[in-house]
């Protein structure tokens, strides 16, 4: 926040008590993505501590891999989590990133009940960021979980991150936090002909911390084995 | 400084207690002249007769007429010998059992500063045995365990030996070599060479001695330079942590039994903070109406000391049972009981980062959802060109 503005909200403060302006959230802390262009689209540095952040898109437009790119960087600072539906995880592929595996647990339920409940259990143990990958069919049950895996999030300062394939349902879609689209807009290739990586759009659906609606485009290159 | 306390065959003392006209005669163990069974233990008069252990009743008999024949009582036995470990225990945590039923080891030096004369602590000691079982013991103190034992079976219960450890190969040079724990053969060997004494056995080289007797004979030849390398293993008393509540009128309501079966796990709780212990496993026992209990295990991963921590486990087992009649008694007992110091303060983790919680969050997850719910994954990448067989999945 400017100074100036600073010292005018003070100013109202002083002549208006409670009836003054206000910052309409408060500061929340954030967890670095360990992707700095994606830092700079959410607004507030990272992922969001204690909430609920969704990665939409089609497949093959890049949220996983970058999920999996958070997961790495997160796996360096502290241990972390994998809910593993579709059990698409590729380990070596983390690795390539310098995640530490050590910290990494991968847990790989057979329904959403066993999922949710293994989120609320690692949260509240001291997990501090756990990567939901959920399958393209409907989740049902989710929305019963979801507000108490969100208070268990908040109390544990859990970074929570939600991959899904299909449209996010609305209640997902009401809880998260943030939500960021991406579009894969071009493959990305050597002049060998091999895949570099690719080119995705992004756009901030949904923001409760910080101003929605900012667009990226950025390549996000594959790891050379 | 360990010091090997050792008293008579604890049966001895058993049926001396309950008799104590028996003291001073010949007293043999085992059963009735007439069985034929072997002699347990014997006393001192009848052992001045040539009675020994394992020998036959009948031939002890005729070794020992005039002898008292009893069988044992075990039961007595075990008291007489869980009093004796209790005794020492007073004195400090670092009590061992002995391989002898009568032999019992302290380590002494963390009892320096509350008795910095030894000669005090020992009769100290002696005083407590003879208050508690009504006999005084003898008393050996060395740096090892064996040489500790060989003092106390050489002391009387006037005069403990103290072998101070510069002294302790002199000690034992004197001794015979049966002193040492030897099978027939090396007995046999060393009896052929002449090596009667442990000063003979002594005046060999080690290499010496191992190229003649071996790699595992080593031992022997360590303990006969008093080098015991065994460790003090501690005893603990047992600890039973028991709540129960009776339910008047019977409850049939979950809601109820979580209440109550948290107040049992507050009163668990504090009797084992109390006692600095910590629970790898509650029990419970929910007594229905006309029907048989059912019994109930929650197990940890670590062992666990707070109500809310026992309560967490305990909870989600009790609204998974399946209860059919009103409860009428729910009882909790603390079972696998550890010191509780072995649990990881908050500030040291382990050095993979993981925190105990986050250990015992992954192993009550694995007991609910089976072990694969939980991964780990390690990547070899010179293993072999296909992706399932770089990639190793385990269990966390």
């Amino acid at each position: 926040m400017p100074d100036r503005l600073q010292q005018a909200i003070t100013v109202l403060q002083t002549r208006f008590g409670s009836a003054a302006p206000r910052p309409a959230a408060p500061p929340c802390p954030a967890r670095p993505t360990g992707i700095p262009e994606l830092d700079a689209l959410t607004g507030i540095g990272g992922w969001p501590v204690g909430r609920l952040s969704l990665l939409a898109g089609p497949r093959g437009s890049g949220k996983r891999t970058l999920a999996q790119r958070s997961i790495a960087a997160a796996s360096r600072e502290g241990p972390v989590a994998y809910i593993d539906m579709p059990g698409r995880l590729d380990p070596e592929f983390l690795s390539h990133f310098d995640a530490r595996l050590d910290h990494l647990l991968v847990v790989r339920p057979k329904s959403i009940k066993e999922a949710m409940a293994s989120v609320r259990v690692l949260a509240r143990a001291g997990v501090d960021f756990i990567a939901i990958d959920l399958p393209r069919a409907r989740s049902s049950g989710l929305d019963a979980e979801l507000p108490h895996l969100l208070h268990r999030a908040a109390e544990a300062d859990c970074t929570l991150l939600l991959i899904h394939d299909a449209d996010a349902e609305d209640a997902i879609r009401y809880y998260a936090s943030l939500i960021l689209s991406f579009q894969r807009s071009a493959w990305v290739f050597r002049r060998d002909g091999d895949l570099e990586g690719l080119q995705v759009d992004a756009a901030v659906v949904k923001n409760r911390l910080a101003a929605p609606g900012l667009t990226s485009r950025w390549i996000i290159p594959y790891p050379i084995p | 400084m360990i010091c090997c306390v050792r008293t008579p065959h604890p049966s001895l003392v058993a049926a001396w207690l309950m008799a104590p006209a028996l003291r001073g005669r010949p007293l043999i163990l085992g059963g009735l002249a007439h069985e034929r069974a072997s002699v347990t233990t014997a006393s001192a008069e009848a052992r001045a007769q040539g009675v020994v252990e394992g020998m036959s009743l009948n031939q002890a008999q005729q070794f020992a007429p005039d002898a008292v024949f009893q069988p044992v009582d075990e039961e007595a036995t075990a008291r007489v010998r869980q009093s004796l470990l209790l005794t020492l225990h007073h004195f400090t945590p670092d009590v061992a059992p002995g391989e002898d039923p009568g032999c019992v080891f302290l380590r002494l030096d963390r009892l320096v500063l509350r008795w910095p004369d030894r000669a005090q602590l020992l009769a100290a000691i002696g005083r407590a045995i003879d208050a508690a079982i009504r006999v005084r013991p003898a008393i050996g103190v060395a740096s090892s365990m064996f040489v500790s034992k060989v003092a106390a079976a050489h002391a009387t219960a006037a005069a403990p030996v103290i072998v101070e450890k510069e002294k302790m190969r002199d000690f034992l040079a004197r001794y015979p070599i049966d002193v040492l724990p030897l099978d027939d053969d090396l007995r046999e060997y060393l009896e052929l060479l002449g090596i009667k004494t442990i000063g003979r056995l002594q005046a060999i080289s080690r290499p010496a001695f191992r190229r003649q007797f071996g790699q595992k004979a080593l031992v022997v030849y360590d303990l006969a330079l008093g080098d015991d390398r065994r460790r003090l293993r501690p005893w603990r008393p047992a600890v039973r942590i028991e709540e129960s509540e009776p339910l008047e009128p019977p409850v049939d309501n979950t809601q109820a039994l979580q209440f109550i079966a948290r107040a049992l796990a507050e009163r668990v709780s504090a009797s084992l903070l109390s006692q600095g212990l910590g629970t790898r496993a509650v029990r419970i026992t929910l007594n229905q109406e006309s029907v048989p209990a059912l019994m109930i295990e929650a197990r940890f991963a670590y062992p666990m000391t707070t109500a809310g921590e026992l309560f967490d486990g305990i909870r989600p087992r009790l609204l998974r049972a399946s209860i059919v009649a009103p409860l009428e008694r729910i009882t909790l007992r603390a079972a696998r009981l550890e010191a509780a110091y072995v649990r990881q303060p908050g500030l040291l983790i382990r050095r993979d980062g993981f925190k105990e919680s986050i250990a015992d969050a992954v192993a009550r997850l694995q007991e609910e959802y089976g072990p694969s719910l939980v991964q780990r994954a390690e990547v070899n990448s010179d293993a072999a060109p296909l992706a399932d067989h770089r990639i190793l999945w385990k269990p966390a």
